[in-house]
Formats: structure tokens, C-alpha cells, sequence
């Protein structure tokens, strides 16, 4: 490596903790070195393991969550058809339609997405801190459920069935090479077939080392709450 | 995507009696939150814009150990006409008194007295250490830091005292003071001194200067002297070894090790003066009835001979009050929890607890940590007797959800053994978590207390904060100060 004078190695050093992003690295030839190469390819298995994982049965059951299906069928399927990750199995619909309790003020759905780590990682911090918040705001919640291989947009299958005033999702994010365990929260004022995805809110990026898992617990909260007041979702909310 | 932001612009002012001055200015910050259609809304002070400087008034006294605070009331009421502001617009700001001023009979009173009548969310400081920052704020000094990504060592030099503190890539490092100002010794025209203050007399005494009113110098000797200051100056802060009178000069204590500086930017009354000649003939030097001019000169000549890179400073003579009008509020993070109708506060003294990840996970620690805080806050006389003390918590950077619970219940156990009287119980977090614990604390304490949670601020053990009235509804400002007259002992 070609020998830094101090001032560009401060500048350097500088630079690459402003970001999470590989800058600075170094090189040899014109190859990365090994162990840039070899942080690279852990960071990708880690982000390729975080989409093909499965979130632990009891994990669910501690969250007290009962799974159910989308038309995905399958995680290749999954990636390969997003349509089919937006519907619930015949199933699916049936037994939410059974055990879920109808039209609730607030409806909490948990699912993998395309991070089944993000949900590990976040969700015993997100979804009782968002409990709390609920709570605190006097809100009467559903019946929680965790809906495998889901695609945002399921939420409006969802809301069709059970007509909740709000819905929130908290879903795992597309992993990056920063963090494959950020979580984001989609939200929605009666969510049904036809809403635009402008009549979504979300808040993206929650994982420790992002936005703060119990913050945003609480802050869900608080934009749920919006919701209900102002009757709507999406670009026209005021917060 | 769209963002949507809300943004209020409020009215912030900044007295500064001084040694020698009093002045006033009026900004106006541009108080913005910003949320996108993906992240957390965020809160910041997003402009700060100087709309008005009044004249330079000398500080009204009453003989020599008061201040006339009608007539500095009347300074306020006139200069609020010409700047064409109301009281009850004023929504933000400070009022800072300095050097030789601050130790004035009346002068806690006064100060008091001054903030209240000067607007609604305008609180009262004081300190030498506070007064060297904002002053390097107001100096343009810590822009200058993040603009070189280096170390700026700003000295503010008035009346009373020069105020040094060292800026590194933004952030100050470090602070000193010293009693070295254009004021501390009087003359007339003819070179007989009128006046020497008194705290300055030890240090001439040292030096082998036997001076009181009435002894006529030349021009050469008030030079000699003023030399003499300015080397100690400037040769402590280069962080060589100085005379061992020159430990007369301090005020307060001075840091184990000064940091290296890579930029030396001055300011203050003395500092302005430093763009005239020199003065060659003792009617010009004594030309304000001081040795400002004369200093002015020796601190340059002192600054060269040093070493130092200088560079000029964006305000002179109005540094400190700047930094007291535009940069001593703060926003607390957007997410907060706060029951309507608490606030304001104001100066409510801070105990800290310090919570890195190893305390935040081991539940003995945790407790240990917290009932330390309280009962040292047991010791602190607070201004809102509501309130009685603001929990700083220092850390933890990520909390989870068991830790919050943790953290929460160790703290509500805290406050019902040592604070059962307490009607409003203030939290102040530097981690992004104060509407988690805001709520996690609230539904402990019912409605029994009233909880204010806030994040994303910094103080001190020690320290004095207040907190404003929530601008739309969720934006707090905040001032964390330190109190001079009423500091706690220890910490």
C-alpha cells in the first residue's frame, strides 16, 4: 500500500467514519485486498442467510403470534413474484377470519419479509414498546398474527378480511451490505384492495445501530393515534 | 418522496453585561422538523440570523460595588423600541454576565431579575467557563474548527477578564480564564491612574508593581505592564511553562493539560481595538481613560512572538453576546414525552448518571447508579420547587426493550423513596429513547407525577437546564447552563 502522509490517513480516517460505506480500504494491484474481499462475501452470506432464514417457531410463540401463509408458497417463489406475497392462502384467510377479533381499532401484523433476521433481531423491542405506546394512548388493539413470506401490500388483503381502523406492519427490510436486521413499520388508515401506496406511512431503517427499536415502538404509537384523529394515511397525515 | 417539514421562526435575544459594556442582540432561529415519508422525524435549528445589534452602552453602576438595574432596565425598554420587538415576542435566549460584573453585590439578583422582564423563555447565566464558549460561538471560532477540521483557540479579551476556550472539529474541549482585561487598570490623559481593580493587585504586587490611585506612570511603564499580561496570557496558553505569579491570574481552575491549537482567533472589546496603531503618546493611549488600547497592542505583538496562526475573528466586540443570543438554545430530539401544560422550566440543577451498556445490562449496577444520582440531587436547591432535579442519563446508545423496563423501574422506585413530594419528575436522555421511557416511567407513576422525558441534549453534572414551552407542539428548547453563583459543590 502506498505510504499516506498524516494529513490525507486524518482525512482518510475521517471520511470513513462518516460512513458505513467501504471507503479507504485500500488495494492491492487492482484488487481489493483479503480482508476486504473477505468481509465483503461475509456481509453478502450474512444478507443472502437473513432473506432465505425462517424466524424461529418459538420466538413467535414468546410473542405470542400465530403464523399464516401467502400464495408464495415457496421463498424462490417469493422473490421471483411479489403479486403472490401480497395475498394470504384460502388458509390463511380462513383461520385469521376464525381467530382474529373483527373490525379491531388497531390491527399489528408481524412478518419476515425479505429479512426473517431483521425480524429476530428487532421484534422484542419494536412490538412491546409499540404495545406500550398503544396503551398509553388509550388504543384497543386486535388480534397479532405473523403472515410468512409477506409482501408490504398484503396488508390490504388483510385489511379487507378484518377491517381495522389501522394497520401496522413491521416487516424485515431487503438486507444491505451495511445491516441485514433493519426493520421497517408500514402503516396504513384502512388498508384495503385499491390503497395507493401513498396512502402508506413508514418508518424504515430500525435496528440498534439505526433508528432506535424502542423509540420507534413508541413513536408507531403516536402516528397511529394521528391516524385515527385525522381519519387518513399516507402524504396527507400531519405529524 | 415527499418531505414534510414544519418550520418556526422565533425570536431569540442575548444581553451581555460586562466588565466595562452592556449590550443586546436580537436573532431569530429557524426552529425546523423535518419528516420524511421513511425515517423518525428529526428536530433542528436549521438558521440563526442576527436581525438587530444595539449600541454599547458602559454598564450602568451604582458606586462600586452595585449595579443600577433601572437603568439597565431602561437600556432594555430602549432598545426594544429600536428594534421594533415586544416583551412577550421574545421566545428564546440569554442574558450573560461577565468578568469583574459577575462579582457585583446585586448581580445574581439583577440578572434574575433581567431575564424574566426580557421575554418569556430568556434565562439568566453566568460563568466564566460559559462565557468563554459562547463566546467563541458568537467569534465564529467553533465554525471555524469544523471548517479547518482542526483545533481553534479562541480568547475573548474585554473588560475583566479573557476567556479562552479551545474548539476541536466543533465540539469545545477545553476552557480557562483569566483576570487580564482593558478595564482593570483606570488613567487620565496625564498617565495618573484613577483606579486598579482590586482583584488585580495581588499579581501587580508580585511583579513588583506597587500601584494604587493617584501614582503616575509613563507611557513605557503601562507598557512594560501590559506586555508583561499579555506574554503570561499567551505563553499559558501555548502551554509553556509561565511565571509562577501568573497562577494570580486564573480564575477557577486550569485544565491539567491544555490541548495544542492550531488557530488562535481573538475577540472581545481589547480584540477590536487591535485593528488601530499602537499608541505612541499616553493621551491616545489613555484615550477610553484605560489600558485597552495598550493591551491591544501587547497581545498582538505577544500573539506573533508566540507563534500562533491568527486568524480574525467574524465579530469582536459583540462575540460574547452573540453567542449568548444565537447559540445558546438547543432543540431537544422530536420524539419526546411531555404532559401539556408542564412547561416551561427553568433552571432545574442536573444530576447525571452514567449508563454505559455493562450498567444498562447488570440490574444491581443499574440500581446502584441511580439512587447515587438521586441522592446526590437530594443536596440541590432548584428555582421550579415542582421540579426538583432533571435525571441525565448518560448513555446507553442502544436500549432494549428489557433494559428500558429495567431503567424504568429503578427510576420510579428512585423518586418515590427520595422524591415522594415531587409533582413534575424531569428526564433527560442522550440516547434516542425519551418517548419510550417518557411512557415506560408514566404508566409507573400514574397520575401521581408528572413526567418530562427528553433526548438527544448533553450536560453536565452540575449543570442548570431549562426547558421552553414546546414550539408546535413538540419542539423543545433547551438551555443547559452552568450557574455560577449557585453551583453545587462536588459532583
Amino acid at each position: 500500500m502506498e505510504a499516506f502522509s498524516d494529513e490525507a490517513a486524518k482525512l482518510t480516517a475521517e471520511l470513513a467514519g462518516s460512513t458505513p460505506a467501504r471507503i479507504g480500504v485500500g488495494r492491492c494491484g487492482t484488487r481489493p485486498l483479503t480482508r476486504t474481499a473477505l468481509q465483503l462475501r461475509m456481509d453478502h452470506a450474512a444478507a443472502v442467510d437473513s432473506v432465505y432464514g425462517v424466524v424461529a417457531p418459538e420466538l413467535l410463540k414468546e410473542m405470542g403470534l400465530f403464523t399464516v401463509e401467502t400464495l408464495s408458497g415457496s421463498k424462490e417463489r417469493y422473490l421471483r413474484r411479489p403479486d403472490l406475497g401480497r395475498r394470504l392462502t384460502d388458509e390463511g384467510a380462513a383461520l385469521i377470519r376464525e381467530k382474529c377479533i373483527m373490525k379491531p381499532q388497531v390491527q399489528v401484523v408481524v412478518s419476515d419479509g425479505l429479512s426473517a433476521a431483521a425480524t429476530c433481531a428487532n421484534i422484542r423491542d419494536v412490538y412491546p414498546a409499540l404495545l406500550d405506546s398503544l396503551a398509553a394512548y388509550g388504543l384497543q388493539t386486535g388480534t397479532p398474527f405473523f403472515v410468512k413470506n409477506g409482501r408490504v401490500a398484503c396488508m390490504d388483503h388483510i385489511g379487507e378480511i378484518l377491517q381495522p381502523d389501522v394497520l401496522v406492519m413491521l416487516i424485515g427490510e431487503r438486507p444491505g451490505l451495511v445491516t441485514a436486521q433493519s426493520m421497517s413499520a408500514y402503516m396504513g388508515y384502512r388498508p384495503r384492495f385499491g390503497t395507493l401506496e401513498s396512502d402508506r406511512n413508514v418508518i424504515s431503517n430500525i435496528h440498534a445501530r439505526g433508528t432506535q427499536p424502542v423509540e420507534a415502538g413508541a413513536h408507531i404509537g403516536t402516528m397511529l393515534a394521528a391516524m385515527l384523529e385525522q381519519k387518513r394515511s399516507g402524504t396527507s397525515l400531519v405529524l | 418522496m415527499t418531505t414534510a417539514a414544519s418550520e418556526e421562526w422565533i425570536t431569540s435575544l442575548g444581553i451581555d453585561l460586562g466588565t466595562s459594556t452592556t449590550k443586546l442582540i436580537v436573532s431569530r432561529l429557524q426552529i425546523k422538523r423535518t419528516a420524511n415519508a421513511f425515517s423518525m422525524p428529526k428536530a433542528a435549528i436549521a438558521k440563526r440570523t442576527l436581525v438587530y445589534c444595539s449600541g454599547i452602552y458602559t454598564t450602568p453602576l451604582l458606586g462600586d460595588n452595585e449595579l443600577d438595574y433601572p437603568a439597565i432596565a431602561d437600556i432594555l425598554e430602549r432598545e426594544y423600541r429600536l428594534a421594533g420587538i415586544s416583551f412577550d415576542e421574545v421566545k428564546s435566549g440569554a442574558v450573560i454576565i461577565t468578568g469583574e460584573t459577575a462579582n457585583k453585590r446585586n448581580a445574581a439578583k439583577v440578572l434574575h431579575q433581567l431575564a424574566e422582564r426580557a421575554g418569556d423563555f430568556v434565562v439568566a447565566t453566568a460563568g466564566a467557563d460559559l462565557e468563554g464558549v459562547l463566546a467563541g460561538k458568537g467569534s465564529g471560532a467553533e465554525a471555524r474548527s469544523l471548517e479547518i477540521k482542526g483545533t481553534v483557540l479562541s480568547v475573548d479579551i474585554g473588560g475583566g477578564t479573557a476567556n479562552a476556550a479551545f474548539f476541536r472539529q466543533g465540539a469545545c474541549i477545553a476552557t480557562i480564564t483569566f483576570r487580564i482585561g482593558g478595564r482593570l487598570i483606570m488613567l487620565d490623559n496625564e498617565g495618573t491612574i484613577t483606579a486598579v481593580a482590586g482583584s488585580f493587585l495581588p499579581w501587580l504586587k508580585a511583579n513588583g508593581w506597587d500601584l494604587h490611585s493617584g501614582s503616575r506612570l509613563k507611557l513605557e511603564d503601562y507598557r512594560e505592564i501590559t506586555d508583561r499580561m499579555a506574554e503570561s496570557l499567551l505563553s499559558c496558553l501555548a502551554g509553556r511553562g509561565s511565571g509562577e505569579s501568573d497562577a494570580l491570574l486564573l480564575v477557577g481552575e486550569r485544565p491539567a493539560v491544555l490541548p495544542a491549537a492550531d488557530e488562535l482567533m481573538l475577540s472581545g472589546g481589547v480584540a477590536a481595538l487591535t485593528e488601530e496603531a499602537e499608541p505612541t503618546r499616553l493621551e491616545e493611549a489613555a484615550r477610553f481613560g484605560d489600558i485597552g488600547p495598550l493591551l491591544a497592542g501587547s497581545v498582538m505583538r505577544a500573539a506573533a512572538a508566540g507563534g500562533f496562526r491568527q486568524v480574525a475573528a467574524r465579530q469582536t466586540v459583540r462575540a460574547t453576546v452573540i453567542g449568548a443570543g444565537m447559540h445558546s438554545t438547543e432543540i431537544a430530539g422530536a420524539t419526546v414525552h411531555i404532559p401539556p401544560g408542564v412547561l416551561p422550566l427553568r433552571n432545574v440543577p442536573v444530576v447525571k448518571a452514567e449508563l454505559p451498556p455493562a450498567v444498562m445490562d447488570d440490574e444491581g449496577r443499574l440500581n446502584e447508579a441511580v439512587v447515587q444520582a438521586m441522592a446526590s440531587a437530594k443536596a440541590l436547591h432548584s428555582a421550579e420547587e415542582q421540579a426538583p432535579f432533571a435525571l441525565f442519563l448518560d448513555g446507553p446508545g442502544h436500549c432494549t426493550y428489557a433494559g428500558l423496563q429495567r431503567l424504568a423501574d429503578s427510576i420510579s422506585r428512585g423518586w418515590s423513596a427520595h422524591f415522594p413530594q415531587q409533582a413534575v419528575a424531569v428526564v433527560v436522555c442522550r440516547t434516542d429513547m425519551a418517548k419510550a421511557l417518557g411512557q415506560a416511567l408514566q404508566r409507573r407513576v400514574a397520575e401521581r407525577v408528572r413526567v418530562v422525558c427528553i433526548d438527544q441534549v448533553g450536560a453536565e453534572h452540575g449543570d442548570y437546564i431549562d426547558l421552553g414551552e414546546p414550539v408546535g407542539g413538540t419542539l423543545v428548547p433547551v438551555v443547559v447552563k452552568t450557574l455560577a453563583f449557585s453551583r453545587p459543590p462536588g459532583g
